[in-house]
């Protein structure tokens, strides 16, 4: 319990480059979190002329998130080598955030009318 | 004394007494050199930007764009002088209660008879059963007594602090008793903890973490909830966000946003005043890094006290990690000076969007000041517990048997750099 065990990939990088899975997980977090403030920061992609849209921010902050949640919690938290309880422990709550998440988009003013049919059963009176 | 001794000589405390006049010493010479000396420099190149401005605008002159260039130098002035005025009172107010947490926590235990060696006693005997302990109940009803004064302390605060009303000592005193019990909680608890050796673990015995230690299965269904308290926080982000006409979105209205209509700066958010320029994203990008690098130096914590071959570094670092005792304890204070560093920055960048008329006033400062104030006041509390780690890696130190105080500990931590890893993008940088 507690720290972590090397195995697969963890052991091939401590075996080849004599440094553990915390220190690249470490180098991995520092580099997306400049990666993150690259994207919003500069107006077009360094080097050439491509303009980073919304849509692109959007893109690298969900996915650069997703990736530095893992690292956090799968190697800082050892939830890879814990049981999975854990797992389905610090899991649980996302139910509950899903649930918010569609709150948010049902109370959305533009909601009543600009959901999908198939999500608005019954709801024609917004369009009557 | 050896981390296998769980005996504690109450002399020990009196460690905890020096350390907090370590940093009582700390927080008046940071405050000596940044909030007064380097501050009142910074306040006579304000007053110079500002009577520049001034005399300019009488001018008859002066073109605009020099007006704008001295209002801008003015501005920057006023931004620098409030950056060392924060810095310096936050590192005094830190490292003050820091020295208050440490002083009270260390004497309470150190005036107390040597034979008495706390209610716990969870590592004292295998065989013993355990009889819990009363610190989370003296530490919730403090806790509950804080909340309850919390109100009229905050009155009391304002007139303190010569914001209006006058200051009535009645109104602080349900919150300072309710201080005085947390303390007392905290004090038995580091009694209860600190001869504790590894040995008389608690363990589980029934589903669904049958096996498990108590005390870890604790901390995740703690961490759990507080999922849940920073959920509710985002999700009232997102619930306005979406509504809102922001100057991005309006800039955007040709990729098909509805914000047709709507004037540029009628929502401006705190990453509309933060994301467009280095100097203003750096507090919150330093922030990031900072926690990123204190996640790795409590990993490092862990990983030497669980070490049974740890060997000294051969390089430079070696007047860093001599032996393993000082190793975990360096980690530790590494930790604790970025979890410090995290508040300062935080405060300094408040206090420029303060500055720049971004308060709590708006719905979108409420939400911005309310989530990344409880970040804080997470880390903040964090910042209290290490002090103990430290403190017990210093006098009885961690090894492989009683390291989970610093995992059980880590885990806190990284959730809170997990909290920030949503929090950072959300309201810094989109």
């Amino acid at each position: 319990m507690g720290e972590h065990v090397a195995s697969g990939i963890e052991k091939w990088l401590l075996d080849k480059t004599g440094k553990d899975i915390y220190f690249w997980n470490f180098i991995v977090l520092m580099f997306f979190t400049l990666f993150e403030v690259g994207a919003v920061f500069f107006e077009k992609i360094p080097g050439t002329e491509i303009e980073i849209t919304r849509l692109m921010v959007w893109g690298v902050l969900i996915g650069v998130g997703i990736i530095k949640g893992y690292g956090i919690a799968a190697y800082f938290m050892h939830l890879r080598g814990d049981p999975r309880i854990y797992t389905r422990t610090a899991l649980f709550p996302v139910l509950f955030v899903l649930l918010m998440l569609w709150g948010i988009g049902l109370s959305n003013p533009e909601a009543v009318t600009e959901l999908p049919a198939w999500c608005t059963p019954d709801w024609d009176y917004a369009t009557r | 004394m050896s981390a296998h001794n769980n005996h504690v000589e109450n002399s020990t405390w009196m460690h905890a007494v020096m350390m907090a006049g370590i940093f009582a010493v700390i927080g008046i010479i940071a405050f000596a050199a940044l909030g007064i000396g380097v501050a009142n420099q910074k306040h006579d190149v304000y007053d110079d930007a500002k009577h520049d401005y001034h005399d300019a605008k009488e001018d008859p002159l002066t073109t605009s764009e020099e007006l704008d260039d001295l209002y801008h130098k003015e501005e920057k002035a006023h931004l620098s002088f409030l950056t060392y005025r924060v810095a310096g009172i936050t590192i005094l107010v830190m490292c003050s209660i820091y020295a208050i947490f440490l002083g009270i926590g260390g004497l309470v235990n150190a005036l107390q008879p040597d034979d008495d060696h706390g209610g716990d006693d969870h590592g004292h005997d295998d065989h013993e059963e355990h009889h819990g302990s009363a610190s989370p109940i003296i530490f919730s009803l403090g806790v509950m007594l804080f909340l309850m004064g919390f109100p009229s302390f905050v009155v009391a605060c304002k007139a303190l602090m010569s914001q209006g009303g006058t200051f009535v000592f009645s109104d602080i005193l349900v919150s300072l008793i309710g201080l005085n019990f947390i303390m007392l909680g905290v004090a038995n608890w580091w009694k209860e903890d600190l001869p504790f050796i590894g040995h008389g673990e608690q363990i589980a015995t029934s589903a669904p973490f049958e096996g498990e230690h108590i005390r870890k299965a604790g901390l995740w269904v703690f961490i759990m909830s507080e999922i849940m308290v920073f959920a509710t926080f985002f999700s009232s982000y997102l619930r306005v966000r979406t509504e809102w006409c922001t100057d991005w979105a309006i800039r955007a209205s040709e990729e098909g946003d509805s914000c047709y209509g709507v004037a540029e700066g009628s929502v401006t958010t705190a990453s509309d005043l933060l994301r467009y320029d280095v100097a203003t994203l750096m507090p919150g990008a330093i922030n990031t890094f900072a926690l990123i690098v204190s996640s790795y130096t409590i990993v490092l914590a862990l990983k030497t006290a669980k070490d049974k071959n740890w060997e000294a570094p051969t390089n430079f670092m070696r007047f860093v990690l001599p032996d393993k005792k000082r190793a975990i304890r360096n980690y530790l204070i590494a930790t604790l000076a970025l979890g410090s560093l995290f508040i300062v920055l935080k405060l300094v960048e408040w206090s420029h969007l303060v500055a720049e008329g971004f308060d709590i006033g708006s719905p979108q400062g409420s939400i911005f000041y309310v989530a990344t104030g409880a970040h804080g006041l997470h880390v903040f509390v964090g910042l209290l517990v290490m002090l103990y780690l430290i403190f017990k890696s210093d006098t009885v130190g961690f090894d492989e048997d009683n390291g989970q105080g610093i995992e059980y500990f880590g885990l806190y931590w990284h959730f809170v750099d997990l909290a920030w890893v949503v929090i950072f993008p959300a309201f810094y940088l989109y």
